[in-house]
C-alpha cells in the first residue's frame, strides 16, 4: 500500500483520472451535474421523503380516517422545504471547493456578526433569543454558523498545514480552537445549548482529523470526563438536571413518575417498545397518533418511525444513516485538499451529531435536548442546514481532484 | 521522509479509528432498540394499551316518581341544552356575546362561562364542553338550532334534565336534586369503598348527573340513582374520546327504579287548591293502608328551580319570605294542636279509670285551681258536660278537670300510643318529632319542676305540647280504625323507610268507640262545633271531626275583658291557628284527615270546610283504590327491573 510521495486511495487516483476525462468531455454544471453520485442524491431525498410520509402519518385523523386539517400543513411544508432544500444542494454541490474557501472567512465573519446581533437585538422565543429579525425576513444565525465554523476550520488548516509533511504544531490547533468558541460561546449563550455542543463537537473532530496529536486528544477526553460533575452542578440549568436524573433513572430501570420531565421519555418508550419487531404499520401507531408523545413531529419523529415500522424499520433508518456518514468518511478520505477534506470531516460530524444524539434521547440514552433527527423532523431551517451540509459533502465529491494552493486564498 | 507520520497517512488512521468508534454507537443504539422492541415489546405494548384505552363513564337515566297511579311526578325530561367546546372557540367572549343575542344571557352568566373555559384550558382539557344554558326554552331551541350550525364551538343538544311536572305540588314530599356538592359526596361516600368512591366523584362530575339534596329525592337516592356503566373507548393524550370500541354489555349504565309514593297527585292538587293561598297543611290517609293519599304544605316553592342551580337572589327571597315557602308544615312543622287533642285527654282519662263517660261536670265558663283562673273558650259556659257533650261542645272546663284527675303522666303515656312525640320519616326529609311533655323532660330542660297547672293546659292540647299535622292525622286514623294497628306509608314502592315502625300500641276499641261517637257529635249533631261542616256534600255520607283553635299567644285579662279574641284587631302573625281533625264515612271510615290554616282563627270557621272538602274528594275520587304499584309491590323482588334488589351501585 505504500507509494511513493503520495498517501491516498488507489482507486481513487483511477477515478480520478476518469473524472478528469469526463471533465474535458462535458462543458458547465450540465456535465457536473451529470457526475453527481445520483444513486446517493435519491437516498438522501428518499430518508427526506420518509420524514415527509411519518409527518403525514402524525397528522392523521384515526376516527375520521382521513387526514385531520389541523395538522395536514405538517407534510405540506415539510415537501415544499425538501424540494427548496434539494434545489439548493444540487446547487451547492456543483460550487468548485476553491469558490467554497473563498466565501469561508467571509461567511464566518458575517455570523459571528449576526450572532453578536442576535446577543443584542435577538428576539425571544421559547426563552431564548435566537431570531434575528431583519424586515419581515426571520433569520436564526446559529444555523449557517454550523457550516461557516466548517468552513472556516477547513480554510484554516489549508492554509496552516505545514509543507514539509509534519502534523502542525499545537499552536495551530489552539488558533483552530479560537475559531470554534467564539461563534460556540455566543450560541451558547442565547441559550441554544445543542448548536453549541453540535458546534464544538464538529469542530473538534476537524481539529481531531488535522491531525492533533492523540496524546492530546486523549488529555481532552480526560478532562472531559473528569469534568462532568463539575458542569452537572455548576454549568446545567435546574431543568437541565432533572433530564439528566430522568435519563439515569431511565437506563438503570429505577422508577419514575412518569409525569413531568420523565413523561415524555416514558411515553416515547412506550411507542417504541409497544411497535415490536416488525411495527404496527402505517398510519397504525396509537401512541403517537393520539398524541401521547409531545414533540412527536419534531425530535421526537423516531418513535412514531418505530412505533409503526418497528425494529425492522427504526434499525433500516439509522443502517442507512450510517451508510451515507461512511460514504461521506470515504468522500473525505480521497479528496486531495486539506480543506475539501475536513470540510467534508466538519459537514458530516454536524449531520452525525445530530443524527446520534437525537436517537440515543429518543432511545432513553442520553438527556433531552432540542435535537432533531437530520433531514426527517418538521422544521424548516435545521432541514436546509443539512441539505447544505450535503450540498458541501457532494461538492467534495465532485471536486474531489481540484488543487487548492495552500496559501493562495488570502 | 517521515510518510507513516504524515498527516494523510494519519487522517486514513483516524478516519478507521472513527468509523471504530461509529460502529460502537450504531451497534448500541441498536441494542437498545432490540432491548425496547423485541425483548420488552410485550410489556410495553401492554402499557400502550393502558394508556389509551379507558373505560369514560356512562351515565345512568335516575328514576322517575310516580304517584299511586302511575302519574309522573318527578321524572327524567329531554330538554334542549346548550354548551361551547374551549377547543373549537377562537373568540369565547365573541362567540358568547353573539350567542346572546338569541337566547337570554345574562352578563353574570358569561362571565362564569369565561371562567370555567379558562379553568378547562389550564386543565388542558379544552376538549370538555362547558354548559352555557343548562335549559332552553323551546323558541331559543329552535331558533339556535338554525343558528349554531354557523358558529363553531357551539354545541346545541338535547339533555337529560330532573324535572318536577307537578312543580309546587310536592316540594316537601320529594324535595329536589342538585349539582351535586363536596358536601354531598362526603355525605354519601361514608362507608363506601376507595373504588366506589372514585366512580361516585366521576358520575356526580357528570354535566346530566344530580344528587336527591332533599325529600324523598335525597332519601331515596340510591334507589333512583341507578348504576353507570363503562364505555370502552380509545382516547388520545388529552383524554378526548377518539374511538368507540367494542362494548361490553355487562358494563352498560343501569337505569335507577322508580318510586311510587302512595299519594293521590289529582287529590293534593284540590286539596292545595282549597287552601285558596292560605298557608297551612293538610295529611289525608287511608284508614286501613296507612297510605298517606295527600300531603300538603303550602305555600311551596317550584323545585324545578333547583335542579340546575338556583340563584343566590331567588334563593334568598325563598328563605326571607315571611310566608315560608321552604318550611314543610305537614311532617316539619310544630303546634300546638288545641282542641283536636281532646280526644287522647279523653282515652287517657277513661284508661286510667278517673272518669266515666257518664260522669259530669259543670262548666261556668272559667275554673278555679290554686289561685289561678282557667278560662272555657265559651265566656258564659256550656252548663253540665258529660263526656260526649264536652267532645261535641269543645268544653275547656270539663277538659281541665278530667286532666288533673288523670295526670301528666298518664296523658303523656297515651300521647306517645298515638304517635305523638315521634318523628316519621316516611322516606322524607325534615320531619319532626314535636314535643309531649312530662316532669322528666321540664325538669331536665328547664330544671324546674311540673306545675300542676301547666296539666291543665296539657289538658286542651296547648301549653309545651307540639304536634305536627303528620301526627294528627295518624290519631284520627287510629281513632277511626277503632285502635287497630297502623302503619303509616308515603312510600308505596320504593327503598323500605325501616325507622317508620308500625303504631301498633294497644288502644281499647270500647274507648275507641266513644271518641268517634264524639266526633260524629260535633259534626252532625246540632250544637255540634262543626255542625255546618259535618254533610261532605255527596248526598249522604257524612265526617266526624274536632275543630280546633291553637294559641299563638296568651290572650290578656285586658282582652278577654275587652271581648277581643282575634279578627282585625290584631296583626295576621299573633292570630291563632285553626285546625280540623276528622275522617269519613262515618259508618265505615275510610279516611282521615287533619288540616290546619294559619292564622286561620277558627277552627270551625276556616279549618274544618277544608277538611270536609278534601275529604269529599277522597270519596268522590276514589282516591284509596287499588295503586298500580300493587303488583309490584307484592312481588318482593322486583324482578321486572331485572336488577338485585338493594344498593344500586
Amino acid at each position: 500500500m505504500s507509494r511513493e510521495g503520495y498517501t491516498g486511495f488507489t482507486r481513487g487516483e483511477a477515478r480520478t483520472s476518469t473524472a478528469r476525462a469526463l471533465h474535458f468531455a462535458s462543458f458547465g454544471p450540465l456535465g457536473s451535474i451529470a457526475r453527481l453520485p445520483w444513486s446517493i442524491i435519491l437516498l438522501i431525498v428518499g430518508v427526506g421523503l420518509t420524514g415527509v410520509a411519518m409527518l403525514f402519518s402524525v397528522g392523521w385523523d384515526p376516527v375520521a380516517q382521513a387526514p385531520s386539517p389541523d395538522e395536514a400543513n405538517l407534510w405540506r411544508d415539510q415537501i415544499t422545504r425538501l424540494g427548496v432544500g434539494f434545489v439548493l444542494m444540487i446547487c451547492l454541490a456543483l460550487l468548485p471547493l476553491g469558490i467554497w474557501a473563498r466565501f469561508a472567512w467571509p461567511a464566518y465573519a458575517v455570523v459571528i456578526v449576526l450572532l453578536v446581533m442576535v446577543d443584542f437585538f435577538g428576539v425571544m422565543g421559547g426563552g431564548a433569543a435566537r431570531w434575528l429579525k431583519v424586515g419581515p425576513i426571520i433569520l436564526q444565525p446559529s444555523e449557517p454558523a454550523k457550516l461557516a465554523v466548517t468552513m472556516a476550520l477547513a480554510s484554516y488548516y489549508q492554509r496552516m498545514m505545514p509543507t514539509n509533511g509534519q502534523s502542525p504544531p499545537l499552536l495551530v490547533h489552539g488558533g483552530a480552537l479560537l475559531i470554534i468558541l467564539v461563534p460556540a460561546a455566543l450560541v451558547f449563550k442565547q441559550p441554544n445549548l445543542s448548536t453549541a455542543l453540535a458546534l464544538a463537537a464538529s469542530g473538534a473532530m476537524v481539529i481531531f482529523f488535522a491531525g492533533i496529536a492523540m496524546r492530546w486528544v486523549a488529555a481532552a477526553i480526560g478532562v472531559g470526563l473528569l469534568s462532568v460533575p463539575a458542569i452537572y452542578s455548576f454549568v446545567l440549568e435546574p431543568y437541565q438536571r432533572e433530564r439528566v436524573d430522568t435519563l439515569i433513572a431511565g437506563i438503570t430501570g429505577e422508577a419514575t413518575n412518569g409525569l413531568g420531565e420523565s413523561y415524555q421519555i416514558e411515553q416515547a418508550k412506550i411507542a417504541i417498545g409497544a411497535g415490536g419487531f416488525s411495527g404496527r404499520g402505517y398510519l397504525q401507531g396509537i401512541q403517537s397518533q393520539q398524541e401521547y408523545v409531545p414533540e412527536q413531529q419534531t425530535d421526537f419523529i423516531l418513535t412514531i418511525i418505530a412505533e409503526e415500522f418497528g425494529f425492522i424499520g427504526a434499525v433500516g433508518l439509522l443502517a442507512v444513516f450510517a451508510f451515507l456518514f461512511v460514504w461521506s468518511f470515504r468522500v473525505a478520505a480521497r479528496n486531495k485538499s486539506w480543506f475539501g477534506r475536513l470540510a467534508t470531516i466538519g459537514a458530516t460530524s454536524t449531520i452525525a451529531f445530530f443524527a446520534i444524539f437525537n436517537s440515543g434521547m429518543v432511545l432513553g440514552l442520553l438527556p433531552v435536548l432540542g435535537m432533531p433527527l437530520p433531514l426527517i423532523s418538521y422544521g424548516g431551517t435545521a432541514l436546509i442546514t443539512v441539505m447544505a451540509c450535503f450540498g458541501l459533502i457532494l461538492s467534495a465529491h465532485l471536486h474531489q481532484d481540484e488543487k487548492m494552493s495552500s496559501r493562495g486564498l488570502f | 521522509m517521515a510518510r507513516k507520520n504524515s498527516p494523510e497517512a494519519d487522517f486514513d488512521r483516524r478516519l478507521l479509528l472513527a468509523l471504530g468508534a461509529g460502529g460502537v454507537v450504531f451497534a448500541t443504539l441498536v441494542g437498545r432498540l432490540s432491548q425496547l422492541q423485541f425483548f420488552e415489546a410485550e410489556h410495553y405494548r401492554k402499557l400502550a394499551d393502558e394508556n389509551h384505552i379507558r373505560l369514560v363513564l356512562a351515565p345512568p337515566q335516575r328514576g322517575q316518581i310516580l304517584d299511586r297511579f302511575g302519574r309522573p311526578l318527578a321524572s327524567q325530561r329531554q330538554a334542549g341544552r346548550v354548551s361551547v367546546v374551549p377547543e373549537r372557540l377562537d373568540d369565547p367572549e365573541a362567540t358568547l356575546l353573539q350567542l346572546s343575542k338569541f337566547i337570554d344571557l345574562p352578563e353574570s352568566r358569561i362571565k362564569r362561562v369565561l371562567e370555567e373555559i379558562q379553568t378547562n384550558r389550564m386543565r388542558r382539557a379544552s376538549f370538555v364542553p362547558v354548559t352555557v344554558v343548562q335549559e332552553l326554552s323551546y323558541e331559543e331551541f329552535a331558533r339556535l338550532r338554525v343558528r349554531a350550525v354557523e358558529m363553531d364551538g357551539v354545541d346545541v343538544q338535547m339533555a337529560s334534565t330532573r324535572s318536577y311536572p307537578r312543580g309546587r305540588d310536592f316540594a316537601h314530599v320529594l324535595g329536589y336534586v342538585a349539582r351535586a356538592s363536596a358536601d354531598d359526596l362526603t355525605r354519601l361516600a361514608e362507608g363506601r369503598s376507595p373504588d366506589e368512591l372514585k366512580t361516585f366523584e366521576e358520575l356526580f362530575r357528570h354535566p346530566d348527573i344530580r344528587v336527591g339534596r332533599q325529600g324523598m329525592e335525597r332519601f331515596a337516592e340510591d334507589w333512583l340513582r341507578g348504576r353507570p356503566g363503562r364505555r370502552r373507548v380509545v382516547t388520545n393524550a388529552h383524554g378526548r374520546p377518539m374511538q368507540e370500541l367494542e362494548q361490553d354489555p355487562t358494563n352498560a349504565a343501569v337505569a335507577g327504579k322508580d318510586l311510587f309514593v302512595t299519594i293521590d297527585a289529582e287529590l293534593q292538587r284540590v286539596a292545595i287548591e282549597r287552601f285558596e293561598g292560605e298557608s297551612g297543611a293538610a295529611v289525608l290517609m287511608d284508614v286501613a293502608s296507612g297510605d298517606v293519599l295527600a300531603m300538603v304544605s303550602t305555600p311551596a316553592f317550584d323545585p324545578n328551580a333547583f335542579v340546575n342551580g338556583i340563584s343566590g337572589k331567588d334563593y334568598a327571597e325563598l328563605r326571607d319570605n315571611p310566608m315560608a315557602p321552604l318550611y314543610p308544615r305537614a311532617h316539619g312543622g310544630v303546634y300546638p294542636p288545641g282542641s283536636t287533642f281532646k280526644m287522647v285527654v279523653a282515652t287517657a282519662a277513661l284508661e286510667a279509670g278517673v272518669v266515666k263517660t257518664s260522669d259530669t261536670v259543670r262548666c261556668g265558663g272559667s275554673y278555679r285551681f290554686g289561685n289561678r283562673t282557667w278560662h272555657c273558650w265559651k265566656k258564659g259556659g256550656h252548663g253540665t258536660m258529660n263526656m260526649h257533650d264536652a267532645i261535641k261542645h269543645s268544653c275547656d272546663v270539663y277538659f281541665y278537670e278530667i286532666a288533673r284527675r288523670t295526670g301528666v303522666r298518664k296523658i303523656a303515656e297515651v300521647s306517645h300510643k298515638f304517635g305523638f312525640g315521634e318523628t316519621f320519616v316516611l322516606g322524607m326529609t325534615g320531619g319532626r318529632s314535636g314535643l309531649v311533655p312530662d316532669p322528666d323532660w321540664k325538669l331536665k330542660a328547664r330544671g324546674e319542676p311540673w306545675f300542676e297547672g301547666e296539666t291543665l293546659n296539657f289538658g286542651i292540647g296547648q301549653g309545651q305540647l307540639g304536634v305536627t299535622p303528620l301526627q294528627l292525622a295518624l290519631m284520627t286514623a287510629r281513632i277511626a280504625a277503632t285502635g287497630a294497628p297502623l302503619k303509616p306509608k308515603l312510600i308505596g314502592y320504593g327503598p323500605p323507610s325501616d325507622e317508620d315502625k308500625m303504631l301498633d300500641a294497644p288502644l281499647d276499641p270500647a274507648i275507641m268507640e266513644i271518641q268517634k261517637a264524639g266526633m260524629y257529635g260535633v259534626s252532625s249533631e246540632p250544637g255540634g262545633t262543626a255542625y255546618r261542616s259535618g254533610d261532605l256534600g255527596l248526598g249522604g255520607p257524612r265526617l266526624a271531626g274536632k275543630t280546633g283553635t291553637a294559641q299563638v299567644r296568651r290572650i290578656s285579662a285586658e282582652e278577654r275583658a275587652k271581648g277581643i279574641r282575634g279578627g282585625a284587631a290584631i296583626a295576621r302573625e299573633l292570630r291563632d291557628h285553626a285546625l280540623f281533625v276528622a275522617y269519613a264515612p262515618t259508618d265505615n271510615p275510610r279516611y282521615a284527615v287533619s288540616v290546619i290554616v294559619e292564622h286561620g282563627e277558627g277552627g270551625s270557621r276556616t279549618a274544618a270546610p277544608v277538611g270536609r272538602d278534601i275529604l269529599a274528594a277522597a270519596i268522590r275520587m276514589d282516591s284509596g283504590r287499588t295503586p298500580v304499584y300493587a303488583r309490584r309491590a307484592d312481588a318482593v323482588t322486583p324482578s321486572t327491573d331485572g336488577k338485585p334488589d338493594g344498593d344500586p351501585v
